[in-house]
């Protein structure tokens, strides 16, 4: 069997989001299947600058198949294009244009999927949203098997969306919050899917105490890991420790991982170590007493899977439905909505206090039954399998005409995501 | 393939969030999430805007003298605006051209730029609306407090008239508290000063000691009067109205006792007979009709007065017991 991987990105630097999520999958199907990664030259998801040379290389025994983009985004044009798409009536043509603006374009790599459709069995596009995808999988169909990694936000409303969530094979979906999101925008109920996520590669033995004498560590922590932004719901994680830390002289030290974007505030029992390597997250990890996930818009947290895996709980955002849904189903940890529930689960979470380990020891029941890698491939076999065995009967939807794709008929995307009802799904 | 169904029955993490919420409600008296909160301050809001709500005609004027500003223009400038034409060949004439225009320059600038500047209008026009809509609220908000803040001060100014009423009424029961613990403080010291009592004063007369002891039952303030009138003091100590069961009597004698013996059935005569004597009538008087007294007394409305007094009641009930017209038998 042969498996193509379409992605924006591909690269061992790149240590997060749907391009890690690919390189993961990717290195584990390379046990059952020839995989070979599409993608494109750029590096930095902001710019989508060509930074890496176009052409082949082999990337832990994967090959590697990079495509230049024709221009890099240019921001005010995309934030201008974007306003018009989510906040007014539109039409086709926009969404198609605003596409292009977002980027990463590459032509190239599409044209290359439509030349070699007949040399794979499957193509895995990752991250909807993208140029690569929606164009890619129009170009194959038949063999497109999407891996959507959308958030509630408005770009998933958008018509051109849609049809391509209509128009591919399968869906292997991160979260059953996100399932039911894409079900009602895009109404692609008969579309065979599978709730999956991924896996990760948790090492086999971790040490605390080395991150510890390392970093000068000495008070129990709790911790946060990835890009320390606003989006990422930053700004209101240090207000609630800030109050915390007063209310609660000896209680946890919060320290933060990962690449700082926006100011972190002078603070004695904060401490930003910046980004790190793998081995010292995870030890990081196996010495926090907890982790913290602020973020309000999540289509699946890796770093609260591997928390888990590692037996700690997690404390997160109530406010985002992925993460409350899934910390619900592992009964791996606690959420929250105001401050006086973070200080209050915070103290529940400590490695003395009352449930904090029993927590990380279910999140870990949960994390070895359900992510663990075998079980992720099983999942992705058994959905290739499938699909050879259900022959194609959908077309994919053409696009309307010249005239119709520039009538500005189409609500705004926003609108469109508002009306799907939030909250987590159902245990 | 399976699809999660995970059932980790050990700890379950809604009946946690359930105590923690319980815990925050108890903490601060009402479990309001920020949701529950902005719609309570809203409902507030609501009610300032509700004319009832507000007793008052100075909003009102307020509104009526109020102006709302125009609509602003419109500021619309997107990428095909200066081509815009209601003749559809003149646009594609134009579209044809532009190739031809940009020549010369460069519109897309221009387009971007007044682009960005409609979309500063537009939202400079936005905010000045809300900041029109919400003056009247403002308005109302300050009338609400202005009012608020005369009804706590009336209200202030009634609390400290109350708080020198109520002062003035405790000095004057804390004299009267000092005043009864001087008696008392007198009264317990008198059995101990033996050698204070007089044989003399033993002697008193004893026709006295009845008349003093009404009022000293009816209120503490007589207390002097029940001292001075206290019973006599034998030499060896002890009160000769002493209870016949040995407790000591600080007490004055009981009616119709004297030296712990009754006085016998003419002292009672005399004392009923002096009860009975209607204003300006002479023991003489009353000689003569005693019998219809009597009936009175027995059947008339005075009967509960006399009943009221114990030393009353064995004659009356003698009364009518004795007369055998008045039974069934």
């Amino acid at each position: 069997m042969k498996i193509a991987i379409v992605v924006q990105r591909y690269g061992a630097e790149i240590n997060g989001g749907a391009e890690l999520h690919a390189r993961y999958i990717a290195e584990r199907l390379s046990r059952h299947a020839s995989i070979e990664v599409l993608t494109t030259c750029a590096k930095d998801y902001l710019t989508w600058k060509n930074e890496w040379p176009a052409g082949e290389e082999k990337l832990n025994g994967i090959t590697v198949r990079r495509f230049p983009v024709t221009r890099p985004r240019n921001i005010d044009d995309f934030g201008r294009r974007s306003t018009l798409v989510f906040d007014r009536t539109h039409s086709l043509s926009d969404e198609l244009a605003w596409l292009d603006s977002e980027g990463p374009r590459s032509p190239a790599l599409i044209r290359h999927i439509s030349r070699v459709r007949d040399k794979f069995d499957f193509f895995l596009f990752f991250s909807a949203r993208y140029y690569h995808a929606c164009h890619g999988s129009r170009a194959v169909p038949d063999k497109a098997i999407l891996v959507p990694t959308a958030e509630r936000d408005p770009a998933i409303g958008l018509h051109l969306l849609g049809s391509v969530l209509r128009g591919v094979r399968g869906l292997m979906y991160n979260s059953f919050e996100e399932r039911d999101l894409i079900h009602g925008v895009s109404g692609n109920q008969s579309v065979p899917g599978v709730v999956v996520g991924v896996g990760s590669a948790i090492p086999e033995r971790t040490q605390p105490w080395r991150f510890r004498k390392k970093f000068n560590v000495k008070r129990p922590f709790v911790i946060y890991v990835g890009r320390i932004d606003e989006n990422k719901g930053c700004p209101a994680l240090f207000d609630h420790f800030i109050n915390y830390a007063e209310s609660h002289p000896r209680g946890l030290d919060l320290i933060m991982l990962g690449k700082a974007v926006i100011p972190i505030p002078e603070h004695r029992r904060i401490r930003a170590l910046g980004f790190v390597s793998d081995a010292d997250k995870f030890d990081a990890l196996a010495a926090a007493d907890l982790l913290v996930m602020p973020s309000k818009f999540e289509s699946l947290s890796m770093v609260a899977l591997e928390a888990w895996a590692l037996g700690k709980p997690v404390l997160v955002n109530g406010a985002c439905d992925v993460l409350l849904g899934q910390t619900r189903r592992a009964n791996g940890g606690l959420w929250y909505e105001s401050f006086q529930e973070f200080a209050e689960a915070m103290y529940c979470l400590e490695a003395t206090g009352p449930v904090g380990t029993i927590l990380g020891r279910q999140g870990r029941e949960f994390f070895r039954r359900h992510y663990a890698w075998p079980v992720i491939e099983r999942k992705y076999l058994d959905m290739f399998d499938r699909l050879k065995r259900e022959p194609s009967t959908r077309p994919v939807e053409p696009w309307p005409g010249w005239w119709a794709r520039r009538q500005r008929t189409l609500p705004p995307a926003r609108e469109v995501v508002d009306r799907v009802p939030a909250g987590p799904s159902p245990r | 393939m399976s699809d999660f169904q995970v059932k980790s029955d050990a700890v379950d993490v809604d009946a946690i969030m359930r105590q923690i919420r319980a815990r925050i409600r108890e903490k601060r008296g009402a479990d309001y999430t920020e949701a529950e909160v902005q719609d309570l301050a809203k409902v507030k809001l609501e009610q300032f805007l509700d004319p009832k709500g507000v007793r008052s005609d100075l909003v009102a004027q307020f509104r009526r003298h109020r102006t709302v500003s125009p609509a602003p223009p419109n500021y619309e400038f997107e990428d095909d605006t200066i081509y815009e034409t209601h003749r559809g060949l003149l646009r594609s004439i134009r579209r044809l051209l532009n190739p031809l225009l940009k020549l010369f320059f460069n519109p897309n600038k221009i387009s971007a730029a007044l682009h960005v500047q409609a979309k500063v209008n537009q939202e400079f026009h936005q905010r000045f609306r809300q900041r029109e809509d919400m003056d009247p609220l403002y308005y109302e908000l300050v009338h609400n407090l202005a009012l608020e803040v005369t009804r706590l001060g009336i209200e202030v100014h009634n609390m400290k008239m109350r708080v020198e009423s109520v002062s003035s009424r405790l000095d004057f029961d804390e004299r009267r508290g000092r005043a009864l613990e001087n008696v008392v403080q007198y009264k317990a010291a008198r059995p101990a000063g033996g050698d204070r009592t007089q044989a003399p004063r033993s002697q008193a007369p004893r026709a006295q000691a009845p008349r003093a002891q009404a009022p000293a039952a009816d209120s503490a303030t007589p207390l002097p009067t029940v001292s001075e009138t206290a019973p006599p003091v034998t030499p060896e100590g002890t009160a000769t109205g002493a209870a016949p069961d040995g407790q000591p009597g600080g007490g004055p004698p009981a009616p119709g006792v004297q030296n712990g013996q009754p006085d016998g059935e003419g002292e009672r005569r005399r004392r009923r007979r002096r009860r009975r004597r209607r204003p300006g009538q002479t023991m003489g008087d009353q000689a003569g009709g005693s019998n219809a007294d009597a009936t009175v007394a027995s059947n008339g409305p005075s009967e509960p007065a006399a009943e009221g007094r114990p030393d009353a009641r064995p004659a009356d009930a003698a009364g009518p017991s004795a007369d055998p017209g008045s039974t069934d038998q």
